[in-house]
């Protein structure tokens, strides 16, 4: 049932895709076009949210041998801070905190082959591709310098410590399911046809999403397409969220009086024994 | 079968907590003591954040106090003006108690405050229990029944103190301050901690103000209801941190646990429990002191700011 759907929605869309290559055929001639779509755009956390397994999928038109596809999602960002912990008086303690803006809470690279093999460090770097290239700014630790001359380098003050934090802040939200990076996690059908498989873990922050498809030739992005993604919290879940949030002093209220329910049922109902 | 926790924002298997809740709630009817200072540490170790942790435990705590305090009130088993005395106090301490959590989280120090907090308490009290449980079992089994306790009460500190009341269900007449006191001190603390406090009060209750044994449990248990209640509606409004589904899983494993527990709690005598329930303190400090002084596994640490 799923495969047939799948199937029927790339041969859409290779037959839009072709048409829409077809039409203008004087304009710039371009090298390759990526359509994708996702095998749901909007994930709901209901009670029984468990994590979602997602299938992105799509045609390249224009799609020659050797060529390498890579699917970054990106979650919603907010700001967060890094501790090192540090040993003093025997007790290990949160110390010296690095405040990073902006930061995605989740970020996940499916490619067709190990990044490094498929595409140039400074293409990776430009487009945040890999967990090594996420962008991660620490607005407090870096001012901009003229230094030998060339104006507006970015310094940091923490020099090479920074690299420490960057690396902890991917390490833990790894560990999460957050933070991950899955070569061969795309895999090419055949004639430009491909499939990258998501898993969206509990841990997933609601919010809006982001997925990026980029086609590499010869190390390089020749091509790329963005879809969208919405997790938000749904049903009951959706509804405590909300209220506890909007309505603070009548959530609290409900939580008390709750609770001493409960706890007045069960003397009631274990004195009867 | 996982069920997602909307405040908390993961899912976790509800058997998982169901049986937390259930273990807890048995020891803790084994015992007599809420057991919050064992869930605390056990909810932040299955990855709930430690501020939801905390405000949601007092919740929890909410529920077995209220059907104890309702168990002890049939049987007239509690002194209401001590209670309120006490509550006084208490309510002062969880407001303060709540300012204070939200400021060290911000900080990024929640965790080592309340491991530290936890460790401090935990072997003070444990050694204590310890100490005076075993006397009472080599007393039991030595038969040195001779020696009675406290033949002349010695006047204390505490019966120097002015504004001095009549208690009559305690049949005591001190001074209201350390009650105020006591009450306040537990009161902030179980709003850091996220625990009742019986396992602190009861032993103050006790040896400080030397209330009667049959009117002890009652009366901390009334003011642990009001206290951990206001603690919820104050961690409610101000953080948001208390997740309601959390709390009421929970509530339902510890109230078929604390059933099995107390009906083996009757059954075992009454030494051999104290001296159980002190290890039992006394293990839970010594864990959480070795965590502290041990390498950590990951030598940083992420602590979110942003407010979702």
């Amino acid at each position: 049932m799923m495969r047939a759907l799948l199937l029927t929605s790339l041969l859409i869309l290779i037959s839009t895709l072709n048409s829409a290559l077809a039409a203008p055929p004087d304009e710039l001639e371009r090298e390759a076009d990526i359509v994708a779509a996702l095998s749901q755009t909007t994930v709901e956390i209901r009670s029984n949210f468990a994590g979602a397994d997602l299938i992105l999928f799509g045609a390249i038109a224009g799609f020659q041998d050797g060529d390498d596809v890579a699917v970054v999602v990106r979650g919603p960002a907010s700001d967060l801070r890094v501790m090192r912990k540090e040993r003093s008086f025997g007790i290990w303690i949160n110390r010296a905190p690095v405040r990073f803006e902006e930061v995605s809470g989740y970020y996940a690279v499916a490619s067709t082959r190990p990044l490094k093999d498929m595409g140039t460090f400074s293409a990776l770097r430009r487009n945040q591709i890999g967990r090594d290239h996420v962008r991660l700014n620490a607005p407090e630790t870096q001012r901009r310098e003229t230094r030998f001359g060339v104006r507006d380098v970015l310094v940091s003050d923490l020099g090479s410590e920074i690299v420490d934090y960057r690396e902890a802040l991917g390490r833990i939200k790894g560990r999460a399911g957050l933070y991950v990076e899955t070569p061969g996690g795309v895999t090419i059908l055949e004639g430009g046809l491909f499939q990258a498989r998501l898993r969206l873990p509990p841990a997933t922050p609601v919010g809006d999403y982001v997925a990026d498809v980029y086609l590499f030739r010869a190390g390089q992005p020749i091509a790329s397409r963005q879809i969208y993604l919405d997790v938000r919290k749904a049903g009951l879940e959706r509804a405590i969220y909300d209220h506890a949030h909007n309505h603070p002093h009548l959530y609290g209220l409900i939580c008390v009086l709750l609770a001493v329910f409960a706890g007045w049922a069960a003397a009631e109902i274990f004195r009867r024994r | 079968m996982q069920i997602y926790l909307p405040i908390a924002e993961i899912s976790i298997n509800i058997f998982l907590l169901l049986g937390l809740g259930a273990g807890v709630g048995f020891l803790s009817g084994i015992f007599g003591v809420g057991g919050g200072f064992l869930m605390t540490p056990l909810l932040i170790f299955i990855g709930i954040p430690p501020a939801v942790a905390v405000s949601t435990q007092a919740n929890q705590v909410i529920a077995s106090s209220a059907s104890g305090a309702l168990t002890h009130w049939r049987r007239q088993a509690i002194d209401i003006k001590m209670g309120l005395l006490l509550l006084i106090g208490g309510s002062l301490g969880s407001v303060l108690g709540v300012f204070l959590f939200t400021w060290l989280r911000t900080l990024g120090q929640i965790d080592l405050f309340v491991s530290l907090a936890y460790v401090a308490l935990l072997s003070i009290i444990g050694g204590l229990m310890l100490v005076e449980s075993v006397n009472a079992l080599r007393k039991k089994f030595l038969g040195k029944g001779d020696d009675k306790a406290n033949p002349r009460r010695k006047r204390r500190l505490i019966d120097r103190l002015p504004f001095k009341v009549r208690f009559a269900r305690s049949g005591l007449y001190i001074s209201v301050i350390p009650p105020l006191f006591m009450g306040f001190s537990v009161g902030a603390l179980a709003a850091m901690l996220g625990i009742g406090g019986g396992f602190i009060m009861l032993p103050a209750m006790i040896y400080i103000l030397r209330m009667p044994a049959n009117v002890v449990v009652g009366t901390s248990l009334f003011q642990i209801l009001f206290v951990t209640a206001l603690t919820t509606y104050l961690q409610a409004a101000q953080n948001q941190t208390v997740d309601i589904v959390l709390a009421l899983t929970l509530i339902v494993g510890g109230v078929i646990g604390a059933q099995f527990g107390a009906r083996l709690g009757q059954r075992l005598p009454a030494e051999e429990l104290r001296t159980g329930l002190a290890l039992l303190v006394l293990g839970v400090g010594v864990k959480l002191a070795w965590d502290l002084g041990s390498e950590p596994s990951d030598m940083f640490e992420i602590i979110q700011t942003g407010v979702k």
